[in-house]
């Protein structure tokens, strides 16, 4: 949805830290992003494209990982992934809050992220 | 001392950082939550579809409620102090926020607003987004519950096309339920469809208009 301004901080961010490291060239930047932001992936990764041409970032190579949504039943104790629907006539699986093991209602903990976790620099 | 530590030319540094590039609204969202914890003021985001019934469900809590507590608005607008204006003939503050361009309102524009009222002399805010069942979602206010308001006139599929922003919501309005029958749309379907992503959501169907069901919105919302 607001990849563009997402990716124009991520651009930022990473040039304010290559140049406290007076760095030349930056070679890899590793984002995570949670699956329950609303960052389209081939969008960020279309805008960096775009945002990375004449800097130090241009020819870098952006990695993205994706983080699994985490959900918490405190009726069962359940944590870990979201149940998706699957149904073929949503095409793309649509996250729910009911609890994967005892249809209980379950809390959001994780998968909302959006962070940069590393970067190579040239000196 | 001793020397600097200095890179050699063409060596390649690997730096670890958690840079959280959603962090700057999440934080002000926080600080808006705080000030408002600590005036005790309860604040509900009314998120929704363009033209479900957002001001309408507004004018009629706010008709309901202002002899019990003290209320303010936030209207959240694109553009025009239209429905500012319809929510503030019931005599209450309201403070419009004309976002100029953007499709939701962000914990920035919140903040801002709240330097416009006494704080101390209010019980109650509701801050009525922009229109829109995607991107509100992402951005938190600090506000203390989310509804989200869509109507039957939107056809019978919006609950699973926008699964995220119900996710999000505490109360989910179904509106305009006295035009389900010339729609064609079963506003109870759409209901369960809520439940169905999000069991934590209470629902309610209304009809803004004449204010049937409203007093199940003040339920569902705790007041």
């Amino acid at each position: 949805m607001h990849e563009f301004s997402i990716t124009s901080r991520i651009v930022n961010c990473v040039l304010e830290e290559a140049k406290k490291h007076n760095a030349r060239r930056v070679n890899e930047v590793h984002l995570v992003v949670g699956k329950l932001t609303f960052l389209g992936l081939e969008q960020v990764r279309f805008a960096y494209e775009m945002l990375v041409k004449n800097t130090i970032l241009e020819d870098s190579k952006l990695h993205i990982e994706e983080k699994d949504g985490a959900v918490k039943c405190d009726r069962c104790g359940y944590a870990g992934d979201l149940r998706y629907e699957d149904d073929p006539v949503y095409h793309v699986p649509s996250p729910t809050l009911v609890c994967p093991k005892c249809e209980g209602a379950v809390n959001i903990v994780g998968g909302k992220e959006c962070t940069i976790k590393r970067l190579k620099l040239v000196a | 001392m001793k020397e600097v530590v200095k890179a050699e030319e063409g060596e390649v540094f690997d730096i670890e950082l958690e840079a959280d590039l959603l962090k700057a609204n999440k934080e002000l969202a926080e600080e808006n939550r705080e000030l408002l914890r600590k005036h005790g003021v309860a604040a509900i985001d009314i998120m929704g579809s363009i033209g479900a019934g957002k001001t309408s469900l507004i004018e009629k809590l706010v008709q309901l409620l202002k002899e019990k507590y003290r209320i303010a608005v936030f209207k959240g607008d694109l553009t025009t102090t239209i429905d500012a204006e319809l929510i503030a003939r019931h005599s209450v503050e309201v403070v419009p926020i004309n976002t100029g361009k953007e499709c939701h309102l962000d914990a920035n524009l919140v903040r801002k607003a709240l330097q416009e009222i006494d704080l101390n002399n209010l019980d109650l805010l509701f801050i009525e987004n922009v229109g829109n069942l995607i991107c509100p979602a992402e951005f938190p206010l600090g506000s203390e519950k989310r509804a989200v308001v869509i109507s039957v006139t939107e056809g019978p599929y919006m609950v699973v096309k926008h699964p995220f922003i119900f996710i999000d919501a505490d109360v989910v309005v179904i509106n305009k339920a006295d035009l389900a029958q010339a729609m064609k749309v079963d506003a109870k379907k759409l209901g369960t469809d809520v439940e169905r992503i999000n069991p934590n959501s209470k629902v309610a169907v209304t009809n803004c208009r004449s204010g049937e069901g409203v007093r199940k919105v003040v339920e569902a919302l705790g007041l």
